[in-house]
């Protein structure tokens, strides 16, 4: 029994980037379970949450992600023992970068997640897509950047339908 | 003072200690001054020193650029505070020795925040912003510097000497967003901020990149915001204050605003000033276990 599906105006995009070791495994966990969670997640593997690049983050929001989840080893689970510290300095400083750039820090998550916590997975994601929902479409880089292609694709789309 | 910088200058050359010496000279028009390369001691009476010296030497000592491979193998260079402390964050970093440089450290009293600002004296009106509360007037490390030095204390922690830093804190998210993007508005990316910063030390920058393009090369809203905040990230507890980034800037944007508020986020974190000391690793390259985490779930 899965849970009942909601309908939405607005379904935000969010792109996770977790580490392979914990939070991969832990989503892989939750999906063996059979456990529900929100579809609106992208995920990308990465080695280590120390290898997540603020530049990552800041071209997934210039690509037109809502939210952004970054999560990793718990402190001192770390599979290349310390890694995940460097990924706490980074995400301080960076989080206040885009706080001071007025772009709202709601709409970045971090999380430490282990290979073990499929619910706490599910229910960061749960959490999180709906708080992105409340906060609604990031629209702060691209409300006056039209995209040809993407104008294209809508007007094929209306043309076939 | 300029005159015992030029006779030490002048003795180095003449022994053969340096192969050049970097200063400043007479520019174009009364109110600029030049970076110049000094070779021979018979050049050396072209070095001045006033307020006017705003340009940041210590580029010229990063490895991004051919200079260093001359085949120098020891580099004079007249710096004022803030350029030593440049300096001493590119030893600390790796990207020069300290035997390779030799500093002829000047007094300086602060100066113009632009050339176009000079009309022959430095008053509260011209003066950079990064002079005022400066604690490098009488510089840090050096190997030369004219009479006597005195003892400054430099203990305290780093203070934001722009006031627009704090007037953007006190704003609402949207409202400060409107001014980035109204600023940003005017960007080009002509990338002059990258161009005169003497930390960015990519030989390949990650904008220049093409497979793939992580910064949108295009000077709408987005490549802007992300070149911006890319820039601003890479200089996280490295940046050292010249302020040559928004000096340089033709839009007159100020980009230097972003520096300074994360230096005031890493002395408040870390404690961690950049710039003052040659062994101390930067910030984002170690770690504590028990570092701040109250963000994370």
């Amino acid at each position: 029994m899965g849970k009942k599906i909601e309908r939405h105006a607005f379904e935000p995009k969010i792109m996770a980037f977790v580490c392979k070791w914990c939070t991969y495994s832990g989503a892989d966990l939750a999906g063996t379970s059979r456990m529900d969670y929100s579809p609106n997640v992208r995920m990308v593997r990465l080695p280590c949450s120390g290898r997540i690049d603020p530049q990552f983050m800041i071209k997934a929001f210039e690509q037109g992600a809502d939210g952004v989840v970054v999560s990793g080893c718990h402190p001192g689970d770390c599979h290349y023992n310390e890694g995940n510290y460097y990924a706490r300095r980074r995400n301080t400083a960076f989080r206040e970068l885009m706080d001071f750039n007025g772009i709202d820090i709601e709409r970045i998550e971090f999380s430490w997640i282990s290979a073990a916590e499929a619910i706490k997975w599910t229910e960061v994601i749960d959490n999180f897509t709906d708080k992105v929902r409340e906060l609604g479409p990031h629209a702060q880089y691209s409300d006056d950047v039209v995209d040809p292609y993407a104008e294209f694709l809508v007007q094929k789309d209306r043309e076939t339908a | 003072m300029i005159e015992q910088i030029r006779n030490q200058a002048r003795q180095l050359l003449e022994n053969g200690e340096v192969d050049v010496v970097i200063g400043y000279a007479e520019g174009s028009d009364p109110t600029r001054t030049t970076p110049v390369f000094v070779r021979k001691p018979e050049d050396v009476d072209r070095l001045i020193y006033d307020a006017r010296c705003i340009n940041s030497l210590p580029l010229y000592l990063n490895k991004r650029h051919e200079y260093t491979k001359k085949g120098w193998k020891k580099t004079g260079i007249i710096g004022k505070g803030c350029d030593i402390r440049a300096i001493t964050q590119l030893i600390a970093e790796n990207q020069l020795r300290r035997d390779e440089v030799y500093i002829l450290g000047v007094p300086c009293e602060g100066v113009v925040s632009h050339f176009e600002k000079w009309d022959g004296s430095l008053h509260d009106g011209n003066r950079a912003s990064k002079c005022t509360d400066c604690d490098v007037m009488i510089p840090l490390d050096t190997d030369f510097f004219p009479g006597e030095k005195p003892e400054v204390d430099r203990s305290g922690p780093y203070k934001v000497t722009s006031p627009k830093v704090a007037n953007l804190m006190g704003m609402e998210n949207d409202q400060r967003f409107a001014f980035w993007r109204d600023d940003f508005d005017r960007c080009f990316k002509c990338y002059a901020c990258r161009e005169v910063c003497p930390h960015c030390s990519c030989n390949v920058c990650i904008t220049d990149e093409t497979t793939p393009s992580w910064i949108d090369p295009a000077a709408h809203k987005k490549g802007v915001f992300s070149w911006h905040l890319t820039r601003a990230m890479h200089l996280v507890g490295r940046c050292t204050g010249c302020g040559e980034c928004t000096r340089a800037c033709p839009m007159d944007i100020q980009v230097d605003l972003f520096n300074q508020r994360m230096k005031e986020i890493v002395q408040e974190n870390y404690g961690y000033k950049s710039g003052y000391s040659l062994e101390e690793k930067h910030p984002l390259i170690t770690y504590k276990v028990d570092d701040r985490e109250d963000f994370i779930k």
